[in-house]
């Protein structure tokens, strides 16, 4: 858990960070949004130390971070950053094992912990483990900065815009990598990015930032339902958050049982969100579709009434 | 472009017929009976007669006319053929040599330093049109090496050079010691006074500017001006304090060519080990310190051995530039290759000039290889 009371950081006269207060509780994932230059490195920074807060406090479980020791508190806590950081002049393996090294595990651990995140990661150990940074795409680079992220098992993984420079297919498959690993390893998550569709496909809540003061924070759902001013409606996509909302809703949740009319022609899958549905609607020109399970076997019905909710 | 027929290798074939040319029209060597008089120029035909003149020949013009068309199978052969025209010419002396009175002494002219230099030129084109790696490159020398070795031991007593070797051997030697230790003990103090400087300039801003303002003044010095400046002081302290005298310190020798190849080199030491140190990647360091190393382990396990490969880049500069310095170090007696550059001017005996400027770029040469090959290992750990 960590938790920020009334924070504040200034590099000189100038404020980079506002009072701000926040609880990101275990195995939440917390994505800080902002337009860049709004406090939200800063504050992820404040955390593992890397930059030091000014006024407040920074409690990590409980216990103010600054009663660590900076080198065994950033030990516990993965880090992962937009270039990767990888070390050039170290393989993928020993890149990965470096924060286990640090905490000098012994030989054979580490490397049957290096091997199982490669695995983990979809990285197979015979191809990747003797590669250098260079040789790898983007996509395999930040994948090797997560499994060294992840290296020492840390409960906090802090995450400063990780895939911003990666192409859109790349940086959505990781996304999804991401939503999956955290389903399964459930870490304490603080995501720092600008790109508001994936602070909203990944968060479980989300914090808007705006000139180092926090604006509003929530799960998605309630920001978009309730945004609290036009800074962060616009932010959310103003005239269009319908259909990020409908992105982050799944057919499921409106789909009715087979009915006795005849099935549509169109289907679609039954954990897809709402938003495709809407685009196979408007794309075939039909008002219904036939909701379909992993197997293609036809399991419910969709329709556009159902699909916007309209309680007519 | 038509894959079978190349443009043709401009370079070699201006090489070739321009060597050909210096082959037959210049001087090939001079011949004097004695020390004291000067050499007779003599051509390369006049010398040995048209069959040995044309055996030297051959080669380059066969060169030219390959090179013309050089197809990916032709140019291993243009190689092959530079070496054995490398190889022919201490034969080729060895001829003139056997022909000569036993004191006579054999000078090497104007068309035989072009054809050398010819060979040496189309080496390096070659090399790189083969992409040929540096050790192979270097081994390639072997062969001519060899032979020039053996023709020196076995047929070429009578050369001018190698007389003046012969009459100073055990000087020659001392003399290359005591070069090699000059640069030695200058670049080792410069490596470790420039890392001190550098890394307190990284630490505080005002020393920075302070101090590359004097390391670039200091360069600016002439070298001769330099080692006068010297004098002067070192002499008053020698005389002041007993003990510097007796370590051997004073106003001309070893000490004041040392602190003035020092000097020399801690620009472009300072200046590289500062820039190596900087310019690591900023997100690298920050990584390092977000994964919770520690300062000395950032250092020492990321941003030095990152910044090393620069590092060594400036060792290797000042190293060739301190074995060129200390040439002119023996002006104010400290010893080395350059006492028979001067000794030579001074006698206007050109061959023990040679003798002293021939090992002086031999060492260069050496010296940057082998830096080169070390920091090319240094790099492979994937720094692109």
């Amino acid at each position: 858990m960590i938790e920020l009371f009334g924070v504040t950081k200034r590099f000189g006269e100038e404020v980079a960070v506002d009072d701000i207060s926040l609880r990101v509780a275990k195995g939440e994932l917390c994505a800080l949004v902002g337009t860049s230059g709004c406090g939200k490195s800063t504050t992820l920074r404040m955390i593992n130390r890397l930059i030091e807060h000014t006024e407040g406090e920074i409690h990590l479980d409980g216990q103010p971070v600054r009663t660590f020791d900076e080198v065994a508190l950033r030990r516990r806590i993965g880090y992962v950053i937009q270039n990767t950081g990888l070390f050039p002049h170290w393989t993928v393996a020993r890149n990965i094992g470096l924060v286990p090294r640090l905490l000098k595990w012994p030989r054979q651990r580490v490397r049957e912990r290096v091997e199982e995140l490669m695995v983990l990661l979809g990285l197979p150990m015979a191809e990747f483990a003797g590669k250098y940074p260079h040789q790898l795409s983007g996509g395999q680079a930040q994948r090797v900065g997560v499994a060294r992220a992840l290296a020492a098992d840390p409960e906090i993984l802090l995450m400063d815009e990780p895939f911003g420079a990666l192409d859109p297919i790349t940086r959505e498959s990781l996304q999804l990598e991401l939503l999956d690993l955290q389903a399964r390893l459930h870490k304490t998550i603080v995501f720092v990015t600008h790109d508001m569709d994936e602070a909203l496909r990944l968060a479980d809540r989300l914090v808007v930032m705006r000139q180092g003061r926090i604006v509003q924070q929530g799960s998605p759902v309630e920001l978009l339902h309730d945004p609290v001013d036009d800074f962060v409606a616009s932010l959310l996509g103003g005239q269009s958050r319908g259909l990020k909302e409908a992105a982050l809703t799944r057919v499921r949740d409106r789909m009715l049982p087979l009915g006795p009319r005849l099935l549509a022609h169109e289907r679609v899958a039954v954990d897809a969100p709402l938003s495709q549905a809407l685009s196979l609607m408007l794309w075939h020109r039909v008002d219904r579709l036939t909701v379909v399970d992993d197997n293609d076997i036809p399991i419910g019905e969709l329709s556009l009434r159902r699909l916007v909710g309209s309680k007519a | 472009m038509d894959r079978a027929r190349p443009f043709p290798n401009v370079v070699l074939i201006v090489l070739m017929l321009g060597g050909a040319v210096a082959w037959l029209t210049l001087p090939a060597i001079s011949v004097a009976p004695n020390r004291i008089v000067q050499g007779t120029p003599q051509h390369a035909v006049a010398a040995l007669g048209w069959g040995p003149t044309l055996l030297v020949l051959m080669p380059m013009l066969a060169m030219a006319v390959l090179a013309w068309r050089p197809t990916p199978r032709r140019l291993p052969g243009v190689l092959a053929l530079v070496i054995v025209l490398l190889i022919a010419i201490p034969l080729w002396l060895s001829g003139v040599a056997a022909s000569m009175e036993p004191t006579a002494r054999l000078g090497i002219g104007s068309a035989l330093w072009c054809l050398l230099f010819i060979g040496l030129l189309a080496l390096i084109e070659l090399r790189s049109r083969l992409a040929l790696s540096r050790p192979l490159g270097w081994a390639l020398l072997v062969p001519v090496v060899l032979v020039w070795w053996g023709c020196l031991t076995q047929w070429l007593a009578p050369l001018a050079l190698y007389r003046e070797y012969q009459g100073r051997s055990d000087q020659f030697y001392a003399a290359l010691a005591q070069h090699l230790m000059l640069v030695g003990a200058a670049v080792s103090a410069a490596i470790v006074l420039g890392a001190g400087l550098a890394l307190a300039m990284r630490r505080h801003s005002r020393l920075r500017r302070a101090g590359f303002g004097v390391l670039n003044v200091l360069q600016t010095i002439p070298s001769i001006a330099l080692f006068g400046l010297l004098l002067a002081p070192l002499a008053w302290l020698s005389a002041r304090f007993d003990w510097l005298a007796d370590l051997g310190v004073s106003g001309i020798g070893w000490a004041p060519a040392w602190l003035a190849l020092l000097g020399y080199s801690l620009l472009p030491m300072v200046r590289n080990i500062f820039v190596a140190l900087d310019e690591v990647d900023p997100a690298v360091i920050e990584s390092a310190r977000g994964m919770g190393m520690s300062r000395r382990q950032v250092f020492l396990q990321v941003r030095l051995p990152l910044a090393l490969p620069v590092v060594l880049e400036g060792v290797r500069i000042t190293t060739v530039q301190a074995i060129g310095l200390t040439a002119v170090a023996a002006l104010i007696g400290a010893g080395g290759l350059g006492t028979f550059v001067f000794q030579g001017l001074g006698q206007a005996a050109m061959d023990l000039v040679l003798l002293g400027a021939l090992p002086i770029i031999a060492l260069a040469l050496i010296a940057d290889a082998l830096l080169s090959a070390l920091t090319d290992v240094l790099r492979q750990g994937g720094t692109t």
